[in-house]
């Protein structure tokens, strides 16, 4: 492991930050404006070699506990990665950094690209920081520099739907933001504790009283309600195709790539680590159902691409919801490995969805049609990722679709599944006509002279469309990448001794 | 290599998959061989009722897809799609619906 690994995966895109716009001053003298480009990349690879180097020790069942300062926890800011946080912070480091790859072509027609790349880079650093402090005020504060960040990168084209977009983000999310900070507040005044392991402690001492006190499900429902948020869970969940559409797809990309997956991480540290409530299982497979017909449904009369794609991220959030909520072993396996395939797919059919808005100018699915014999390569990799996040075998949607339904079975829930298996079939429904609607039918004149996306565009599309057939033909990588994540959930104990026992 | 408790065994069925394709193609380039299609001008053109159509025209139109399955999910797609105004007051409103249903499910869970 790299010395002092944890911190550096959020120093590193933190100061990558501030540095931008002094790398971007020099290369516009020196007249190499791309050098600004390629130090964002260069930084986002550098976190992932980070975040990398922590896997042999974290895999061999340890939680790195990383004291800030020398102080022990509960007293000290400490820094706690154990399988579950170091999984998002695998997703988060690969994600940002191809994204920052397609960025390079991708958002060269825009200007103010030093804002863009220094607000890229903080969303990064609020979302590792999110990951790996074992902290809750910490947290929150990560958490608040990831959100605001993405409210600016929302409106960066600053045209009107952006800025309505930005501004409806901003104002649901700060609302989710202030019952977190809420919530935390509560429990500091409760218990006199900020630190997870040593808060997971004191509330299971408390849970046990009774009566309940009633304090705790408020704490523990301003959570999943600020949370929830974030992840667009259904009736929350507003916000995100208006800020979907109107965001460049890159950061369209990042959104439901990374801030989602942290939210759900988040959702999931909290609910089941901090207050060990395994019980409201039922409460999420609810929420998660919904979240799926909702969504799917919602995606189903789409005529923007762009929006049909927030709209099935939305969707594709209740079928992890759905397996965490069976609170078995295979159920928040399969829910963990979903939200890996999620982020794989779902960043690639949104850069997809950019490469048609790069080189045709929209994403307005009527004004498209027969894309497919000029843009042949974007179109293989759109029927990739569609056919991935439709869970069509032999692709990676498929393997954790399939162990969210085993699971189910598993767990005596036969109508959840069954209705999981339909909402597949609606998925598939409207991505075919997706796929129908941009790359096949008769191509209008005004079509005839679109090009392939640039080559450097297709890249990390190529990266991730190996990643949905790696994963889907050996399930089985996937499965033991999420395994210690799903042990670390179901190891309340193991984590508060592990924190608690490193002072 | 098979996962799970069933059966899907995932490299045999990339394989199987693989050979269908294979045979697909095969049987393609071999009717290729009998006939290959040699379309005039005339036949590649749309017609309706006389008229020759420009591409732009005969584009299907995205709302006219699974007409079917928003007949079958009537109520929803009359009062859940025309929920989704745009307005942010609504969309807080459901912010509160959400906290509500939320916390009671959460009271009843804990208790």
């Amino acid at each position: 492991m790299i010395a002092h690994a944890p911190i550096l995966a959020i120093v590193v895109p933190l100061f990558a930050a501030f540095l931008t716009p002094v790398v971007s001053i020099v290369a516009k003298r020196f007249g190499v404006e791309r050098a600004r480009d390629w130090f964002v990349v260069g930084a986002a690879i550098l976190m992932l070699l980070i975040v990398a180097s922590m896997v042999p020790a974290v895999w061999r069942g340890e939680v790195l506990v990383y004291k800030l300062g020398g102080w022990s926890p509960p007293w000290g800011i400490n820094l706690a990665v154990d399988g579950l946080n170091l999984l998002v912070a695998l997703i988060i480091a690969s994600v940002v950094s191809l994204i920052a790859i397609y960025s390079v072509v991708y958002m060269e027609r825009d200007n103010g690209l030093e804002k863009y790349y220094t607000l890229l880079m903080l969303v990064t650093a609020g979302c590792m920081g999110v990951t790996l402090t074992g902290d809750v005020f910490n947290l929150f504060v990560f958490f608040e520099i990831m959100s605001i960040s993405s409210y600016a990168l929302v409106a960066f084209r600053r045209n009107w739907d952006s800025v309505e977009a930005g501004i409806k983000y901003m104002i649901i999310g700060s609302l989710g933001t202030s019952f977190i900070l809420l919530s935390i507040a509560l429990m500091y005044g409760l218990v006199g504790s900020l630190n997870i392991a040593d808060l997971a402690g004191k509330i299971a001492t408390i849970k046990a009283t009774q009566p309940l006190p009633m304090i705790v499900p408020l704490m523990l429902t301003l959570f999943v309600v600020g949370f929830g948020i974030k992840i667009a869970m259904v009736p929350l969940h507003a916000w995100l195709p208006d800020a979907y559409q109107a965001a460049p797809s890159a950061i369209s990309a990042l959104l439901s790539g990374a801030t989602a997956t942290v939210g759900v991480y988040a959702m999931l540290r909290v609910s089941y680590m901090l207050f060990g409530a395994l019980a409201i299982g039922t409460m999420f497979i609810i929420l998660g159902l919904v979240t799926m017909v909702v969504g799917g449904l919602m995606a189903l009369v789409q005529r923007d691409l762009k929006r049909l794609l927030a709209y099935s991220s939305i969707s594709q959030m209740g079928y992890i919801l759905l397996g965490v909520g069976f609170g078995t072993a295979m159920g928040i396996q399969g829910g963990l490995f979903h939200l890996l395939n999620n982020a794989i797919y779902k960043v690639l059919l949104f850069m997809c969805a950019g490469a048609i808005v790069y080189r045709v100018g929209t994403s307005n699915l009527d004004e498209l049609g027969g894309l497919g014999k000029n843009m042949p390569i974007t179109a293989t990799l759109f029927v990739v990722g569609a056919l991935a996040i439709s869970g069509v075998p032999p692709l990676n949607g498929f393997a954790s679709k399939w162990t969210i339904y085993v699971a189910g079975m598993e767990a005596g829930q036969p109508i959840c599944t069954a209705i999981a298996v339909v909402m597949s079939a609606l998925t598939l429904a409207y991505f075919l006509k997706a796929i129908n609607l941009m790359f096949l039918g008769q191509r209008p004149e005004h079509l005839r002279e679109v090009k392939e996306a640039p080559p450097l565009m297709l890249f990390p599309m190529l990266m991730l469309a190996a990643f949905c057939v790696v994963f889907g033909i050996l399930p089985g990588l996937g499965i033991d990448l999420v395994r210690p994540a799903q042990s670390a959930v179901m190891n309340q104990l193991g984590y508060i001794g592990s924190v608690m026992g490193a002072g | 290599m098979e996962f799970g408790p069933g059966i899907w065994g995932p490299i045999v069925a990339t394989a199987v998959m693989l050979l269908g394709v294979a045979i697909g193609y095969l049987l393609l380039s071999i009717s290729r061989r009998y006939m290959v299609p040699k379309p005039s001008v005339e036949k590649l053109r749309t017609y309706a009722c006389g008229e020759v159509l420009e591409p732009e025209e005969v584009h299907v139109e995205s709302e006219q897809f699974y007409s079917p399955i928003r007949r079958v999910f009537k109520p929803f797609y009359r009062f859940v799609r025309p929920a989704h105004t745009g307005i942010l007051s609504t969309y807080l409103l459901w912010v509160f619906v959400g906290f509500i249903m939320i916390l009671i499910a959460i009271v009843v869970a804990l208790r």
